[in-house]
C-alpha cells in the first residue's frame, strides 16, 4: 500500500498536542470543527456492503478524499436481496444486476390459505431479485470510479488523538493475497461506520447494543419443473411453526431458492424453525440439494448512539432494519447517500473540517424522512405477527385489493401514502373483523381481543 | 341507564334462540364441549381435534384429519366447507352456522398443532367472513356485552341514585339534560374500557408495547441537540 505508507509518514509528525503548528504538511488532527483545511478531508468508510459504497461514491463525487475497507470482496451476505424499485431508479442499478424480477407475492397462512399479493402490479412495476455479491461489487466499483480508495482489509480498531484530533484507523491488509493479513494504518478527519450487525466502529464509539434476530438460510437448487414454479414468484410462510415473531421465506435467487426463517424471541429454536419452514414448502422444494447455509443477525432498532465526534453509523451498523419485512438494503444504502450528502456539505465539498453536528444533520434527517414508514411496520408486526389467529387474519386482509396495492406501493416505492380515509376506514373496520374472528376461533370465546392473551390449554 | 337494561334483555332473548337455552354465560368448557361433539355428529370418529389427528381408519366418513399430508373431512371439499353438507343443516333446512365455527376451530387446532405442506394442488379458499356477522356476534361477543351491559346497569342505576339524593334531579331529568347525557356517555364507555381488574394493567401494557419503538428510535437524540430544521 504504497499511497497509505507514505501518507503516514508525513503524518508522523503531527502530535496530538501540536496545535500550534505551522499549516503546511498534512496534518488531520487537532482542527477545530468548519476549520478550513489546506488539503481534502479525509474520511474512511469500514465495510462495502450497500451503505458503504453508497457512502464512499457520494462522499468521492463530493470532493472528498475517500478510504473504502472491505475484507470480503466477494462476500455473499445471507440476506433476501430483494430491492425495491425506486431504489433502482435513486441508484441507478442496471438491469444486468436483477437476476429475477418478482412480480408475485404468495403468502400462506398457518392452516394454508394461500394469498397471491401483487395482482395490482402494473407491467413495469416488480421487486428485483439480486445477489449480493454482484450488487456490493458493482456499487464499490461505482465508488471506485468516482475516485474513492478501496482497500482490501479487516479493520480492527482505532485511535482518536484529542478532542479535535483525526483519527488513526488501523487493519490489516489482504491486499497481496494470503490468509495472513499485514497490520497497516491511514489516518482520516472522519469515520464512517458500515461493517454491519457486528459493527466494530459501533464498538469503538460507545454505539450501544441493539436487539437482533437472527436470520437462517438454506440456498437449494431445485429440479428444473420446480424451479419454474417460483420463476416470479416468493413465498411467505406464517405459523407459529415457522417463527414466533417474523415469518419464513422461499424466495428465488439466480438458478437456485433461498429457504429460509427468522426469529428474535426464540434464537436458539432456529433450526427447528428452519425445518418447519422446509416442511411447509416441502413438496415444492422437494429434490433439492443444498448448495449453501447460512445465518446472520439483523438489527431490530437502532442503536442508542449512531453519531459521536466525527463517527458515524450507517446501514445495519446503525441499526436500520424495518420490522414486519425484514427489509435492510435500501435504508443502508440511502442512509449511506444521506450521510455522505451530509458531510459533503458540512465540509464544504472537502475544503472544512466536518463536525458531529454535520453528522447529526445526516441522522435528523433520515429520522423525520422514514421514522413513519419504521414505525407503520413495526405495528403492522406486533398486530399480525403475535398468533396465529392474527396472522390468519393478515393472509386473509392481504385478499383484498386495497391492501395490495397499499403494501406494494409503500415496499415499492419507500413511501406511507394515505389513502382514500372512507377506504381506510373500511380497512379497519375490515382489519377489527378479521383479528377478532380468527382469535374467537382459536380461542372458543373465552375473551374476546386481540390475542394479547396466551389461549388456555383446554383439556379434552 | 335503562337502555342497558333492556339491551340485557334482548340478550337474553336472542340467546334464547341458542340450543343452549339458559342466559348464564357459558364458560370455555362448555363452548369447546359444544365445538368438538358438534364437529362429529355424525361419524363416530375420535371427537377432539388431537386425537382425530390419527387417521380413523375404519370410519368411511372422515373428519378433521390429516391423510397422506392433506387435510381430509367429508364436509370439505374444494378448499373450502361445504354449506350444501347436511352436516350444517340446522333446523328449516338452513346453515346452522355454530357447526361451521365448530369445524372451522377444530380444522385450525389441528393444522396448528401439526402443521401440513401448503401444494398448490388444493388450494383453500374458506375465509371466516362467509359466516355471516350475527353469528359471529350471537356465538362470542353477546356473553361478554351481557356482563358489560349489566355491570354498566348497576354502576349506573347508583350513579343516578346518588345524583338524585344529593341534587334531587330525579332520572327522567337526568336524561334531558346535556350534562346527565355526557355522564351517562361516560359511564358505559368507562365500563366497555376497564372491563375487569386487570384492566388497567393491561391498558398499560399495550402503552408500552406501543411506545417502546418509539424509545428504541429516539435513543439517540436523549443527549443530543437535534439540528435544526434546514434543508
Amino acid at each position: 500500500m504504497p499511497v497509505a505508507s507514505s501518507k503516514r509518514d508525513s503524518l508522523k509528525k503531527c502530535q496530538p498536542t501540536s496545535r500550534t503548528e505551522r499549516a503546511g504538511a498534512l496534518r488531520v488532527c487537532a482542527i477545530k470543527d468548519g476549520a478550513v483545511l489546506d488539503r481534502k478531508l479525509r474520511v474512511a468508510v469500514i465495510g462495502g456492503g450497500p451503505s458503504g459504497a453508497c457512502t464512499a461514491e457520494t462522499l468521492a463525487a463530493g470532493g472528498i478524499e475517500t478510504f473504502l475497507i472491505e475484507r470480503k470482496l466477494d462476500n455473499c451476505k445471507p440476506c433476501g436481496g430483494a430491492i425495491p424499485l425506486c431504489m433502482v431508479d435513486e441508484f441507478d442499478i442496471p438491469a444486468e444486476i436483477i437476476d429475477r424480477k418478482v412480480t408475485k407475492m404468495k403468502m400462506i397462512s398457518p392452516s394454508n390459505r394461500e394469498v397471491d399479493v401483487g395482482k395490482t402490479l402494473s407491467e413495469t412495476e416488480y421487486i428485483g431479485m439480486c445477489r449480493r455479491e454482484v450488487l456490493d461489487a458493482y456499487l464499490r466499483d461505482r465508488a471506485k470510479a468516482n475516485g474513492a480508495t478501496v482497500y482490501n482489509g479487516l479493520f480492527m480498531r482505532m485511535e482518536k488523538e484529542g478532542p479535535e484530533g483525526g483519527y488513526t484507523i488501523h487493519f490489516n491488509s489482504y491486499e497481496e493475497g494470503g490468509k495472513v493479513g499485514k497490520p497497516e494504518s491511514i489516518k482520516v478527519d472522519a469515520v464512517v461506520g458500515a461493517d454491519g450487525a457486528n459493527s466494530r466502529v459501533a464498538k469503538e464509539i460507545d454505539a450501544g447494543e441493539y436487539d437482533y434476530a437472527i436470520a437462517f438460510q438454506e440456498r437449494i437448487r431445485i429440479p428444473d419443473d420446480k424451479m419454474a414454479y417460483y420463476m416470479d414468484l416468493a413465498e411467505m410462510y406464517v405459523g407459529d411453526d415457522v417463527s414466533p415473531d417474523f415469518y419464513g421465506w422461499v424466495f428465488p435467487k439466480y438458478d437456485h431458492v433461498a429457504v429460509g426463517t427468522g426469529t428474535v424471541i426464540n434464537k436458539s429454536g432456529i433450526k427447528q424453525y428452519q425445518q418447519a419452514t422446509r416442511d411447509r414448502s416441502k413438496v415444492k422444494t422437494e429434490g433439492g440439494k443444498i448448495i449453501r447455509v447460512e445465518a446472520h443477525p439483523i438489527p431490530e432498532h437502532p442503536r442508542p448512539r449512531r453519531a459521536q465526534n466525527r463517527v458515524a453509523l450507517v446501514g445495519d451498523a446503525a441499526g436500520y432494519v424495518t420490522k414486519c419485512s425484514g427489509e435492510g438494503i435500501y435504508f443502508a444504502a440511502k442512509s449511506g447517500r444521506m450521510c455522505a450528502e451530509a458531510i459533503v456539505a458540512g465540509s464544504k465539498n472537502g475544503t472544512r473540517m466536518v463536525s458531529e453536528q454535520d453528522l447529526n444533520v445526516y441522522l435528523s434527517k433520515f429520522d423525520k424522512k422514514y421514522w413513519l414508514t419504521y414505525k407503520v411496520l413495526d405495528i403492522l408486526q406486533k398486530v399480525f405477527y403475535r398468533s396465529n389467529p392474527a396472522r390468519e387474519a393478515f393472509v386473509e386482509m392481504c385478499e383484498s385489493e386495497y391492501v395490495q396495492r397499499m403494501t406494494f406501493d409503500s415496499y415499492l416505492y419507500k413511501t406511507v401514502v394515505p389513502g382514500n380515509p372512507l377506504d381506510d376506514a373500511k380497512l379497519a373496520f375490515d382489519t377489527l373483523g378479521s383479528l377478532l374472528r380468527g382469535n374467537a376461533l382459536r380461542q372458543g370465546a373465552k375473551t374476546v381481543s386481540f390475542g394479547s392473551k396466551q389461549p388456555e390449554k383446554v383439556a379434552a | 341507564m335503562p337502555f342497558a337494561v333492556i339491551g340485557g334483555q334482548l340478550q337474553c332473548l336472542s340467546l334464547n334462540h341458542q340450543r343452549t337455552t339458559t342466559c348464564r354465560r357459558r364458560s370455555t368448557r362448555t363452548l369447546m364441549r359444544a365445538a368438538t361433539t358438534a364437529a362429529a355428529p355424525q361419524a363416530k370418529a375420535p371427537a377432539t381435534a388431537a386425537s382425530s389427528a390419527v387417521p380413523a381408519g375404519t370410519e368411511s366418513q372422515q373428519t378433521i384429519q390429516i391423510v397422506d399430508g392433506k387435510f381430509s373431512d367429508y364436509r370439505w371439499i374444494n378448499g373450502s366447507w361445504n354449506l350444501e353438507s347436511s352436516a350444517f343443516k340446522g333446523k328449516e333446512g338452513k346453515v346452522d352456522w355454530d357447526l361451521v365455527i365448530d369445524a372451522e376451530m377444530a380444522r385450525r387446532r389441528l393444522l396448528e398443532d401439526s402443521p401440513i405442506p401448503s401444494t398448490n394442488e388444493d388450494p383453500v379458499f374458506f375465509d371466516t367472513a362467509q359466516i355471516p356477522w350475527w353469528a359471529w356476534v350471537k356465538r362470542f361477543h353477546l356473553p361478554e356485552a351481557e356482563k358489560a351491559n349489566g355491570r354498566a346497569a348497576m354502576v349506573g342505576y347508583f350513579l343516578a341514585y346518588f345524583v338524585d339524593s344529593w341534587t334531587g334531579a330525579g332520572l327522567y331529568d337526568q336524561q334531558n339534560s346535556f350534562l346527565g347525557k355526557l355522564a351517562l356517555h361516560l359511564v358505559v364507555f368507562a365500563i366497555l374500557i376497564f372491563r375487569s381488574n386487570d384492566s388497567l394493567a393491561s391498558l398499560k401494557n399495550l402503552f408500552d408495547e406501543a411506545t417502546f419503538y418509539d424509545k428504541q428510535w429516539q435513543a439517540n437524540w436523549l443527549n443530543t441537540e437535534r439540528p435544526k430544521e434546514q434543508d
